[in-house]
């Protein structure tokens, strides 16, 4: 069939139309040009597997909303995601190949706070901008410019919620003698600074004050000294492991204060699920939570319950996702992924994220940000401040069950 | 010095000292008897432990008789796992230095396979009796401990009963002490081996049990184990039933006071500046005879 020179010219320009139309929609989940790199390390097996895993589960999460919608600046994201082992030797090596190797775009945060205190220093070296959890407050006050904590996990502010609440117990109802247990690493220690600070405000005794190196093997010594020495609060500052020895031994030997304060190990779900009963009433700290009414919240809740059948989003999983909804807002802000660009950006705005929005000081720190929490009936239960309540807390603590 | 502190904390290092021993009998006769220092010893241990938490979880089976479980079970693994990897290697030069390094990979892959079956997520083996106590007097004694000691007792007896008493077993101590003359009056070596092999692989189940009972336990968790293992080996003496079973209480006791007397944060210090001491003064262990 023979087309006349104008119809030709005419499907020409209609198909010159319609091709122009497809490049200029913006189509959901297609974006051009090469992919934005996220690179770095997580802690995927050994020791802090189970933590690092969560978060790379709650950064993936993450990508796929990105993804779904375009990417970032127009362009898919992806991440180069190496395994440290748990290893902070390693989580440095993988993030200056990262940034200096794979010459990836974006640098990831990292988890353990050892990890991640090691690497800020490297980023500022590259001038990558670094969201993470940080190394607690010495990590902060080192003079880096490229380190953010969107949230932070901060030893010094862990128990401020949790003494917040206390201090609205009145007086001759508080514990009087504490007993204080703690781990001997940068995190154990970071916790002393708001016990020391709040026992003084609250008249309480600290009767024992001690430190234990990992791994703690055996807790019978610390409970007896605690027990003979009538402490009616036991803090015990240590992780999953040294937690479990704790309370198995507390209640095997009778010890019952008014209240047991646990650091980090209480949070993690292993404790609800592992330890049942005997793991309810426990106190803690927390800078994120699903149970928050901040916008995300929701949906995370309702894709952990669809994936992996849990009521609320493990602490580890928000972590990964609000770093890197804090990182997706200062790219689209800086609208460019020129590093210093994109640092000077979260300097001077706001994010939100889901654990409520925040703005950084010079530091790279939000205003502080802690819960307090209680394990009540197998569930972590925000106590305090009261606004975020969703659970009067149980105290005195009731007796073990048999 | 409050009495019941010291003697509460003498009861629990000892009980704890013991269960290390049964942990670590099996990695002493395999370094004895083969010259394996078999890194991968932990991980069994665990593979016990978790196989004692799944037993338990779905089953309702005690860890006690999941104990009686595995060690046939882990047993008849080990004969085949000797074939597979242990003989060949028995041909190197350096069978200690070969051996490590196979057994090191034994355990990533070990460690890699528990976590992908039973995740990276901590454990907690918590039968009814978990967190309960005998209580005599001002004293607690802990279930948990108490089975833990009685397993790791009934384990490290039977072990050196069976070494002494029977034709196998003294076949064994035969090759450990003189094996070119145990060959000569028709010893196989190589079955010796193997059951040597077996035996030690089922005392690290049992005794990974035993130690699930009384702390928590994840994946990597048999690297940690395995310092407690050169620990009692070395102090109780490479090959020896009755040291390492020692050695055991010995650093129990050790601990124990240690955790009485002195902050807590010395301890570590203390138990392993022992094995400091030993290996300077005492490399042959407790024990100036060698044997079993």
């Amino acid at each position: 069939m023979k087309v006349k020179r104008g119809n030709f010219f005419s499907l020409l320009v209609i198909a010159a139309i319609i091709c122009s139309f497809t490049l200029m929609t913006p189509a959901v989940g297609f974006s051009a040009g090469k992919p934005i790199v996220i690179g770095g390390s997580l802690p995927l097996t050994g020791a802090y597997a189970e933590t690092g895993q969560w978060i790379e589960k709650g950064m993936r999460f993450w990508a796929d909303e990105i993804n779904s919608k375009g990417g970032m600046l127009g362009r898919t994201v992806e991440f180069k995601i190496y395994d440290d082992q748990s290893d902070v030797g390693k989580a440095v090596t993988f993030a200056e190949k990262a940034i200096t190797v794979d010459k990836v775009d974006l640098l990831f945060g990292g988890y353990p706070g050892t990890a991640a205190r090691a690497v800020m220093p490297v980023a500022e070296k590259h001038k990558f901008v670094y969201v993470s959890m940080g190394g607690h407050m010495k990590s902060f006050e080192q003079g880096y410019t490229y380190s953010f904590g969107a949230p932070p996990l901060m030893g010094e502010w862990w128990y401020e919620g949790f003494f917040h609440w206390l201090a609205t117990v009145p007086a001759d109802k508080r514990p009087k003698r504490a007993a204080v247990y703690t781990i001997n690493n940068p995190v154990g220690l970071s916790l002393m600074d708001s016990i020391n600070r709040w026992t003084k405000k609250l008249n309480i005794e600290i009767v024992i004050n001690e430190k234990y190196n990992a791994p703690l093997t055996d807790a019978t010594a610390l409970i007896v000294k605690a027990k003979q020495s009538r402490c009616d609060i036991l803090f015990a500052n240590g992780f999953f492991p040294d937690g479990v020895t704790t309370m198995k031994a507390a209640k095997a030997l009778g010890y019952n204060p008014k209240a047991i304060v646990q650091g980090i190990g209480s949070v993690v779900p292993a404790w609800v699920k592992e330890l049942g009963k005997d793991g309810d009433y426990v106190f803690s700290g927390t800078c994120l939570s699903g149970q928050l009414s901040y916008p995300g919240n929701d949906k995370l809740n309702a894709y952990v319950k669809k994936t992996y059948n849990l009521n609320e989003y493990p602490l580890y999983f928000g972590f990964g996702y609000s770093w890197m909804q804090t990182l997706e807002q200062a790219v689209a802000g800086a609208k460019v992924l020129d590093q210093t660009k994109i640092r000077d950006w979260l300097k001077a705005n706001k994010v939100n994220t889901i654990a409520g929005p925040m703005t950084f000081d010079k530091r790279g720190l939000p205003e502080p940000i802690n819960f307090g929490t209680q394990i009540i009936n197998g569930k972590v239960e925000l106590i305090s401040p009261k606004n975020v309540q969703t659970k009067e807390p149980v105290y005195p603590k009731p007796a073990w069950e048999k | 010095m409050d009495a019941v502190l010291i003697f509460q904390s003498l009861i629990s290092g000892i009980m704890m000292g013991m269960v290390y021993a049964l942990l670590g009998v099996g990695f002493s006769l395999t370094w004895g008897v083969m010259h394996v220092i078999h890194i991968s010893h932990g991980a069994f241990g665990l593979l016990g432990a978790y196989a004692a938490y799944s037993l338990l979880q779905y089953f309702g089976v005690d860890p006690i008789a999941s104990a009686a479980m595995s060690v046939p079970l882990l047993f008849l693994m080990a004969c085949g796992l000797y074939q597979l990897l242990i003989r060949p290697i028995t041909r190197a030069k350096n069978i200690i230095m070969a051996s490590m390094i196979l057994t090191f990979g034994l355990a990533i892959i070990l460690e890699n396979i528990m976590a992908l079956i039973w995740k990276a997520d901590p454990r907690v083996l918590t039968p009814a009796y978990s967190s309960g106590a005998l209580i005599v007097g001002p004293f607690y004694f802990q279930y948990p401990h108490l089975v833990g000691f009685g397993l790791s007792l009934v384990g490290i007896t039977a072990l050196y009963l069976f070494l002494k008493k029977t034709y196998t077993g003294m076949a064994v101590r035969a090759a450990w002490q003189q094996p070119e003359a145990a060959r000569l009056y028709g010893v196989n070596l190589f079955q010796i081996s193997m059951i040597t092999f077996a035996l030690a692989v089922s005392t690290a189940g049992a005794g990974g049990i035993c130690l699930a009972l009384l702390n928590s336990f994840e994946p990597h968790s048999h690297n940690l184990w395995l310092i407690y293992l050169f620990l009692v080996v070395i102090v109780g003496g490479v090959g020896n039933v009755i040291g390492t079973a020692l050695a055991g209480l010995i650093i129990g006791v050790i601990t124990g006071l240690s955790m009485a007397f002195l902050p807590f944060q010395w301890v570590n210090l203390v138990t392993f500046g022992l094995l400091m001491v030993f290996l300077i003064f005492r490399p042959h262990g407790i024990f100036k005879q060698e044997g079993l």
